[in-house]
């Protein structure tokens, strides 16, 4: 029974994670079309925009270090959210409806932004001080519910409830669906398209730096930490469903789960990783739209 | 490109008035302009195999400028060996993407199985037959079943090619049926590339793990030092020889109806199939050719770089493999052995030192603004861009000198070069 419990927590853990890096690639992939393969350099952002700040506060305000981490959230969004709305005016505003082309161009932002981080922080690994309010955790029958953990599962649930209530109940939600849905029908009703599409893009982006944030906490910090959750991000909106954010948090929980539990059956992390990979591509044979795909017609989207 | 061909034939038929404009232009700017497009025309058909004969024999004088002395050392050689192996596999790149408008992320999955058979052959040679230090420390006591078939050369030979094509006809059949197609191909051949990357960390009492096979000599034995010279060179001038079969055949069966059927699978793939064409099996054919050309182009990568490890199946790696054919043009074979060299030697005499971290700066920028700007990579350059500059600089020239009519015939040139130029951008 522990053990079943301890493998349903990290699974929800690991799904949680996957969340938080999905939802900003659901949205830029699943409303926008736009394959952003710097999405995992996204996350690495956030991850060294909290590492800068920790080492700001230990040198500027060492009493209030507690409060480092929840300044570095805000700070993550923040700049993760304004690179990408600079991105999507200098390189992805020229490419819609170019899908592949943006895959590649991001990708090629993606090697610079690598790069970048290397010649910024070097080749090794940073790592961040999980606050006080956060170390330690609670035991519970005879498992133990790590703060961090559970923190980071509240905050993929909070992402999630505030983008959807963005998109369902304000006016920048409304005008953001009516331009993913007809741009030209959008414009012609006086909706400004340009900004709409950046403001989109910087939200997406912004999520990946609050994963990034998360990301932080679990272990340490180098140029490659993106690459590690890009491939099973992408592999969570495909499989629910591209832009449909209840597919995103099955597809994501459904890797989430299976590699755990694959993990434990098996003892043995590549194997799993390897084995939930394939079933998911014999998965998306039978059902090559994802779980939750809008019906259409359309022979070309 | 069967578009330029078409527009060029068809001036005098085709009634369109960016055609009648251009044909107007023939005719008023006389001669000049008729040389001109005569030249251009040899150009385009002549111009590949010249280009390509002349990469060749720049690679081909290499051993002998090192025996003369220009070359201090082997390492160019060894390296120009490995920029050789992987052009063998931006050509298959090139005839999936370029050609047929798949995009694979995963090539570096066929690289690594046509690597790693060789790799374990070699490994056999080394160890003479006998089983491995890693294969004790993972605690197997007899070499492994997996491992037997590479114990001889030629059935090594025949797994090179029939690994690669297996796996990925068998990945393409299942892809292609449920027409599973553009970015969610992408992304699934970059999970399974992912996937097998994990398979291979997995399975080390077999594979060796995140080390790879190493401490490998190639098949002609070992090429370090001057007294295996005579190896290296062999080696050598074998790789070019299959890459030059490799350009060939790949030109030529672009020009053959199947290469035709893959552009027009690129371009307009509904209606290919509407044509009564069974496009999911010209894919998987095509799929399954850059795969083998993939494993070629790995086994000979092993014989000169002496190991092979899963990193070459990460996906920064396999996007950079199609790096190199978006700089060097896709579409055009010529373009993707041009670019793989030219990035290759440039991160080789750039990349040295302190400038290493500026050159994943410059491949990366350059790429964007290849993507942004350049569709056709560097031979689109000299083809449609650098030829649409001249004329509209000879239009706004020669149009105040000579006046109205050369001046609108000009003009006309220049609408039909666009058109040109901007059907021939449609790739991918």
């Amino acid at each position: 029974m522990q053990q079943v419990i301890g493998v349903l927590f990290n699974g929800l853990s690991l799904s949680s994670i996957l969340l938080l890096t999905a939802v900003g690639l659901a949205i830029t992939f699943g409303l926008m079309k736009v394959i952003n393969m710097a999405h995992g350099e996204f996350i690495m952002m956030g991850a060294y925009t909290t590492f800068v700040v920790q080492q700001l506060f230990l040198s500027f305000a060492p009493g209030a270090f507690d409060l480092s981490y929840l300044v570095a959230l805000v700070a993550a969004f923040a700049f993760t959210f304004l690179f990408g709305c600079v991105l999507e005016k200098l390189v992805i505003s020229r490419l819609y409806g170019r899908v592949v082309d943006s895959l590649l161009a991001t990708a090629g932002i993606s090697i610079i932004l690598q790069q970048a981080a290397r010649s910024i922080f070097g080749e090794r690994g940073v790592n961040v001080t999980a606050p006080s309010w956060l170390s330690g955790g609670i035991s519970l029958g005879g498992v133990t519910f790590s703060y961090n953990r559970l923190f980071i599962i509240m905050l993929a649930v909070l992402s999630l409830v505030l983008v959807v209530l963005i998109m369902r109940k304000t006016k920048f939600g409304l005008q953001m669906r009516a331009v993913m849905q007809n741009r030209d029908m959008a414009r012609c009703m006086g909706i400004n398209s340009r900004r709409i599409d950046m403001l989109t893009f910087g939200i997406g982006s912004g999520l990946a730096g609050l994963a990034g944030c998360s990301v932080a906490l679990l272990g340490s910090v180098d140029s490659t930490v993106g690459q590690l959750y890009i491939v099973d991000s992408f592999m969570a909106v495909v499989l629910g469903g591209v832009g449909n954010l209840v597919g995103t948090v099955f597809g994501s929980s459904i890797i989430g789960f299976s590699s755990i539990g694959i993990e434990t059956g098996l003892s043995s992390a590549d194997i799993a990783k390897c084995l939930v990979l394939l079933i998911i591509i014999v998965f998306l044979q039978f059902k090559p739209q994802g779980l939750f795909a809008g019906r259409t017609r359309q022979l070309d989207e | 490109m069967p578009i330029r061909k078409v527009s060029s034939k068809a001036t005098s038929k085709v009634t369109g008035t960016a055609a009648a404009a251009a044909a107007a232009a023939d005719a008023t700017t006389g001669a000049t302009t008729g040389k001109k497009s005569l030249l251009q025309r040899l150009a385009k058909s002549a111009g590949s195999p010249v280009v390509f004969a002349i990469i060749v024999i720049g690679l081909g004088v290499l051993p002998l400028l090192y025996s003369s002395g220009a070359i201090d050392s082997t390492a160019m050689i060894i390296f120009s060996g490995k920029c050789i192996a992987l052009a063998i596999l931006a050509i298959g790149i090139d005839l999936i993407w370029g050609y047929t408008g798949m995009l694979s992320l995963g090539q570096g999955l066929f690289f690594a199985l046509g690597g790693y058979c060789m790799a374990m052959h070699l490994k056999m040679v080394a160890t003479g037959g006998n089983i491995t230090e890693f294969m004790h420390t993972g605690g197997l006591s007899e070499l492994p079943i997996i491992w037997r078939p590479f114990l001889t050369f030629p059935a090594t030979l025949v797994l090179i090619i029939v690994v690669p094509a297996v796996v990925g006809g068998l990945v393409g059949f299942f892809i292609f049926r449920n027409r599973v197609k553009g970015v969610f191909f992408s992304i699934i051949s970059q999970a399974l590339t992912w996937a097998a990357f994990s398979l291979f960390m997995a399975t080390s009492p077999w594979t060796n793990g995140n080390t790879g096979i190493t401490e490998i000599k190639s098949v002609f034995g070992s090429i370090r030092g001057d007294a295996n010279l005579d190896h290296l060179y062999m080696l050598f001038y074998v790789s070019l020889g299959v890459l030059v079969l490799v350009f060939i055949l790949a030109t030529l069966l672009t020009r053959t109806k199947f290469g035709k059927l893959l552009i027009a699978i690129r371009d307009g793939e509904n209606r290919t199939y509407f044509s009564g064409y069974s496009v999911s099996r010209y894919k998987n054919t095509i799929y399954v050719i850059s795969a083998v050309l993939a494993g070629i182009g790995g086994a000979l990568f092993v014989n000169f770089n002496g190991s092979i490890s899963p990193s070459v199946m990460t996906i920064s790696y396999s996007i950079m493999m199609v790096v190199w054919v978006a700089i060097g043009g896709r579409g055009t074979i010529i373009g993707a052995v041009i670019g793989t060299l030219l990035i290759n030697f440039g991160e080789y005499t750039i990349a040295s030192g302190s400038m290493i971290q500026a050159w994943q700066f410059i491949v990366g920028g350059i790429f964007v603004v290849v993507i942004l700007f350049f569709k056709g990579g560097i031979v689109g350059i000299f083809t449609s861009q650098l030829p649409a500059a001249w004329r509209w600089l000879q239009a706004r020239l020669g149009g105040r000198g000579q006046g109205k009519g050369a001046d609108q015939g000009a003009g006309g040139q220049l609408a039909a070069s666009q058109a040109g130029s901007s059907a021939d951008a449609e790739v991918g």
